[in-house]
């Protein structure tokens, strides 16, 4: 098994049955996985805010810092290797919040553009786990295209 | 004797915090090393820091301005005088107990102190104010007594995170129930008895519960909304998770805007990947945290 770690605002893409794609400690930020189950290629993204309406520059910078940005680039470099858009499997971890907290709502705000920009494009989510305040996990098998989510020691697959 | 009592008296007797001491060691046995990379290794060391502060303002120094940075502590040792402190931190340190419980990988504590810091500061500046010099340091030492808790004293956190997901009670309050305590005012009061200067001390015991500090702390209402942010992006998050509630109270005097916050929140991310490598280093076996 090798394993590809994704930071903050980051993205990996494998085509090798070998790996597994990871990202930890998901507060706030959405990780999103995107899986072609004939090609068995898939990536997975790490976003930080929903979209750079905030830091306009960041978004030509880093496009996978933002959900609208980085999930579409995620979706072309996959369909560039040859996956077919039409048969991505999407799911989606993370988007905690605070409690109290009547104004920033970043993780709700995160899974708000996931949707919009799922809604836009006529895609579906087949599985996520958001919300809470709990910190989680992602993993990406390639192999297979199993999505786990590890928090507070426990794993549950998508 | 009480949890809460039993937990202050094992405070009473804590001589040092543990911390990545073993990098410092290895920059001393590097004859190329410079001053400047161990001043760096210190000042975003919570445990370097918290040591370095209670030596400098220990009471033979009285009578001179209470020292609130690892730079100026730095400055007032002079350069031999903090290598002999930063070996001798490391060698007490070596009797150090991890506890099961706290998610307390040295390196995701130090990731999350760095960021708080940073977090700290960074709202400041996309504030457009002052930033005092002190606000990374307060920030950086803010979760110190979560250290402490899971070194020093035997807490067992499982209860402690029943009643925070089962019943939605903040990790803080939790703490109170079930220990009698919470980590931030184990960290003040510890930091109290090493006569760090007030303007740190409060704000680590108040920064997850401003509303209750009596007085008047810019610092602390930036910690307490760096601490937010830290957490929403989730830099070396442990159990506790996102599980503290936000101050609206601050969010308001602060006049701060979720526009402002992402900013805030793109910089901060900037700026921990400058720090990136003081956290790969310490990811370290020998590592007593």
């Amino acid at each position: 098994m090798n394993l590809l770690v994704v930071n903050i605002s980051d993205m990996k893409l494998s085509t090798r049955a070998e790996d597994v794609i990871v990202t930890y400690s998901l507060g706030s930020c959405l990780g999103v996985t995107a899986y072609d189950p004939e090609l068995r290629i898939g990536a997975m993204v790490h976003c930080l805010l929903p979209t750079s309406t905030a830091a306009r520059h960041k978004s030509r910078e880093n496009p996978f810092m933002f959900v609208n940005t980085g999930v579409a680039m995620m979706v072309r470099q996959l369909v560039d290797k040859g996956a077919e858009k039409k048969r991505l499997i999407f799911k989606a971890a993370g988007g905690a919040n605070m409690r109290n907290d009547n104004l920033f709502n970043t993780g709700a705000r995160n899974f708000e553009a996931l949707e919009k920009l799922f809604a836009r494009n006529h895609v579906q989510l087949a599985a996520k786990e958001v919300g809470g305040t709990v910190p989680r996990t992602l993993f990406l098998h390639l192999e297979d295209g199993r999505t786990v989510v590890r928090s507070l020691g426990e794993e549950t697959e998508l | 004797m009480n949890r809460r009592e039993e937990i202050l008296a094992r405070v009473a007797e804590v001589v040092a915090i543990p911390s990545c001491a073993p990098k410092a060691a290895a920059l001393l046995g590097d004859p190329n090393a410079d001053i400047k990379d161990l001043a760096r290794v210190i000042e975003h060391d919570p445990g370097l820091t918290a040591n370095l502060l209670k030596v400098v303002n220990a009471s033979f120094f009285s009578g001179s301005r209470p020292m609130c940075t690892a730079k100026d502590a730095i400055v007032k040792l002079g350069t031999s005088q903090v290598l002999q402190f930063v070996i001798s931190t490391g060698v007490a340190l070596s009797y150090v107990r991890t506890v099961e419980g706290y998610d307390l990988a040295p390196n995701m504590h130090l990731q999350h102190s760095v960021t708080v810091g940073l977090a700290a500061r960074e709202v400041g500046e996309v504030l457009g104010l002052d930033v005092p010099d002190y606000t990374y340091t307060a920030g950086l030492l803010s979760g110190i007594g979560k250290v402490l808790m899971g070194a020093y004293v035997k807490v067992n956190v499982h209860p402690i995170l029943e009643l925070a997901l089962e019943r939605g009670v903040p990790f803080d309050k939790a703490e109170d129930m079930v220990l009698g305590i919470n980590h931030a005012e184990v960290g003040g009061i510890l930091l109290e008895s090493w006569h760090l200067p007030p303007e740190i001390t409060n704000v680590v015991r108040y920064h997850l519960r401003p509303d209750e500090y009596k007085g008047e702390s810019l610092v602390l209402d930036l910690v307490h909304i760096g601490n937010v942010l830290a957490k929403m992006i989730g830099v070396g998050l442990g159990v506790d998770g996102l599980n503290y509630t936000v101050s609206n109270e601050v969010v308001e005097r602060l006049g701060l805007s979720p526009d402002m916050m992402d900013l805030a929140a793109v910089n901060v991310v900037d700026k921990v990947g400058e720090v990136y490598d003081l956290f790969v280093e310490c990811s370290c076996d020998t590592c007593t945290i």
